[in-house]
């Protein structure tokens, strides 16, 4: 008895966090006039299925261009964003120089500025880069700015300092220099915290919205959330093309991230916080 | 530290350099540069021009009907979404915590929400909220319907235009914080918990008496985290509602933005985005002290 009432609950909830994501998919393949039909009947009959909304959303909204710029952008941003951030984070974890301490505190004091903060005068500045002029300059201003994060380095330099000192210390005696130590001993040691930062920037940046609206204005330089939101609110306004280029938008994200997640650590973020 | 430890730092410059360049270039300037235009009359066209203000922006800010607007809206909002949202996530965290894999299945469900991008659930959102016309209504009024509950016009309505954000923000994040809540529940002693269930205590009392004690730091995490993403709020009303009807979901960073773009108003853009630099930089001050006292 009490099996059951914890399955019907169970069924719900997991109703309620799905529906709309259904409801997403199914609705993108109905024809414009049926989506909002909402009578049982109406809804899941023979007729009215069609992929035309794909097509017509892959046209109007150059769905093409935009999937490969986010593609480009967030690849970006996660490789070398990677790359410096584990350089920086291995030095702070096991190198000892001269102002170390201090200045990791100071890395660790940007932990929390927002971005939402910093897109106004960032704006200016990657301006004065000239990070926001043809195509090429746009895609850099969609990506440099963002590749250094204070997060990440924190949180490289825990899993680096919990790695046992051991391997490198052996391979110090083989007589690796600093970079064959970080790149063949150190690196490969913390892959599951690799992914991490990796799954975790994917999915913030494959979802920018503010940054790319203020700086990839040019039609060719578009990401996927401001092509939806330009379809979105710019007339006419076709419910099916919306729907057509918001699962395309999301499966992208949703296969890289069934891709990633088997590298995943669980991060424990709510303990230990000095 | 070591030998080969000293020997290394000769090394470090070369391999801190490119983090701490982008990172002096890309967060420290901006943000000085952002103090230092909120004292100045600097706007979008030629900061460059700027000229000292004194605290002129900041006391603008006081008397400026819409940033004061926004500002109330957004802690409007996080008082409605961190409670439901901490609360909701507790539970799906205890409700979840089994090994099976049905268990870990609908964890996953739970956690769908969370990957998908804001732009994307804003937009979806919309539609699910559509009003009725003409025999044609959202997925939300149809649903109610079966309960009986008449259709509203939920983004259309001021009273209701931020409750109904705020419902679907809880929907999006509360599979994240879950997450973290089951991270947390691994560390509740085990044996505390038997020696509860041996002395009879019923599972409302286990909760209440040793899981959340046990969870404390986790939960005031959860809490501030949750309250920062909250006040961060811009995508969902931006693209939703255009912060209407009537202001009613004017977010503080479009006020911002708006400020920057609209008005160009860059010097009292600034103050205001620092405003809510304090704001935030506050919140998270205040979650170290508390965990502090935890530990001590």
């Amino acid at each position: 008895m009490k099996k059951t009432a914890a399955w019907i609950l169970s069924g719900a909830a997991a109703l309620v966090f799905l529906a709309p994501l259904l409801w997403m998919v199914l609705a993108s393949l109905r024809e414009e006039s049926r989506i909002f039909q909402m009578s049982p009947g109406g809804w899941l009959g023979a007729e009215g299925w069609t992929l035309g909304n794909y097509a017509d959303a892959w046209r109007r909204a150059a769905l093409g261009r935009a999937l490969v710029n986010t593609v480009a952008q967030v690849a970006a941003i996660c490789g070398a964003g990677l790359f410096v951030n584990a350089l920086a984070a291995y030095a702070f974890a096991r190198f000892e120089f001269r102002g170390r301490e201090w200045l990791f505190a100071g890395v660790v004091m940007l932990v929390i500025l927002p971005v939402e903060v910093l897109a106004v005068p960032m704006f200016f500045t990657a301006r004065d880069l000239g990070l926001t002029g043809g195509y090429a300059a746009a895609m850099g201003g969609l990506t440099v700015p963002f590749m250094a994060k204070a997060f990440n380095i924190y949180f490289l330099r825990q899993h680096f300092l919990s790695v046992p000192v051991a391997l490198e210390e052996a391979a110090v005696m083989d007589g690796a220099g600093a970079w064959r130590q970080f790149w063949n001993v150190a690196l490969p040691s913390i892959k599951p915290a690799l992914a991490t930062v990796v799954v975790l920037d994917l999915l913030a940046h494959w979802g920018d919205f503010l940054w790319p609206l203020m700086i990839a204005t040019r039609e060719e330089t578009r990401t996927v959330q401001i092509s939806l939101a330009n379809l979105f609110t710019q007339p006419p306004v076709q419910w099916g093309d919306i729907l057509a280029c918001a699962v395309l938008a999301t499966l992208p994200v949703i296969v890289f991230f069934r891709w990633f997640q088997r590298y995943i650590v669980a991060t424990d973020t709510g303990t230990g916080i000095k | 530290m070591t030998a080969w430890q000293r020997k290394r730092g000769r090394a470090a410059p070369w391999f801190l350099l490119p983090a701490c360049a982008l990172l002096a270039v890309f967060v420290v300037w901006p943000l000085l540069r952002a103090g230092w235009w909120s004292f100045t009359n600097a706007d979008l066209l030629s900061p460059e021009r700027a000229e000292f203000a004194g605290a002129d922006n900041y006391a603008g800010l006081a008397g400026d009907a819409r940033f004061q607007r926004a500002f109330g809206n957004t802690l409007l909002f996080a008082l409605l979404v961190v409670p439901v949202q901490t609360v909701l996530a507790f539970f799906l965290a205890l409700w979840v915590n089994r090994p099976e894999p049905a268990w870990r299945w609908l964890r996953g469900v739970f956690f769908v929400p969370v990957v998908v991008s804001m732009p994307v659930l804003a937009v979806l959102w919309t539609l699910l909220y559509q009003p009725e016309q003409g025999g044609e209504t959202g997925l939300l009024n149809a649903a109610l319907g079966v309960f009986g509950v008449p259709p509203q016009a939920w983004l259309r309505d001021p009273a209701l235009a931020l409750p109904a954000i705020a419902f679907m923000s809880v929907w999006q994040g509360a599979g994240l914080q879950m997450m973290v809540f089951l991270a947390g529940l691994q560390n509740v002693p085990k044996e505390l918990l038997e020696a509860a269930r041996i002395d009879g205590a019923s599972g409302w009392q286990r909760v209440r008496h040793v899981i959340v004690p046990s969870m404390r730091n986790t939960i005031i995490f959860v809490v501030t985290v949750t309250t920062i993403l909250a006040f961060r709020i811009f995508v969902q009303p931006y693209l939703m509602t255009r912060g209407g009807p009537g202001n009613s979901t004017l977010s503080l960073i479009q006020s911002v933005y708006e400020t920057t773009f609209v008005s160009q108003d860059l010097g009292r853009a600034c103050a205001a985005a620092l405003v809510f630099l304090a704001l935030v930089g506050g919140l998270t001050w205040l979650q170290r002290r508390l965990a502090r006292e935890e530990r001590e």
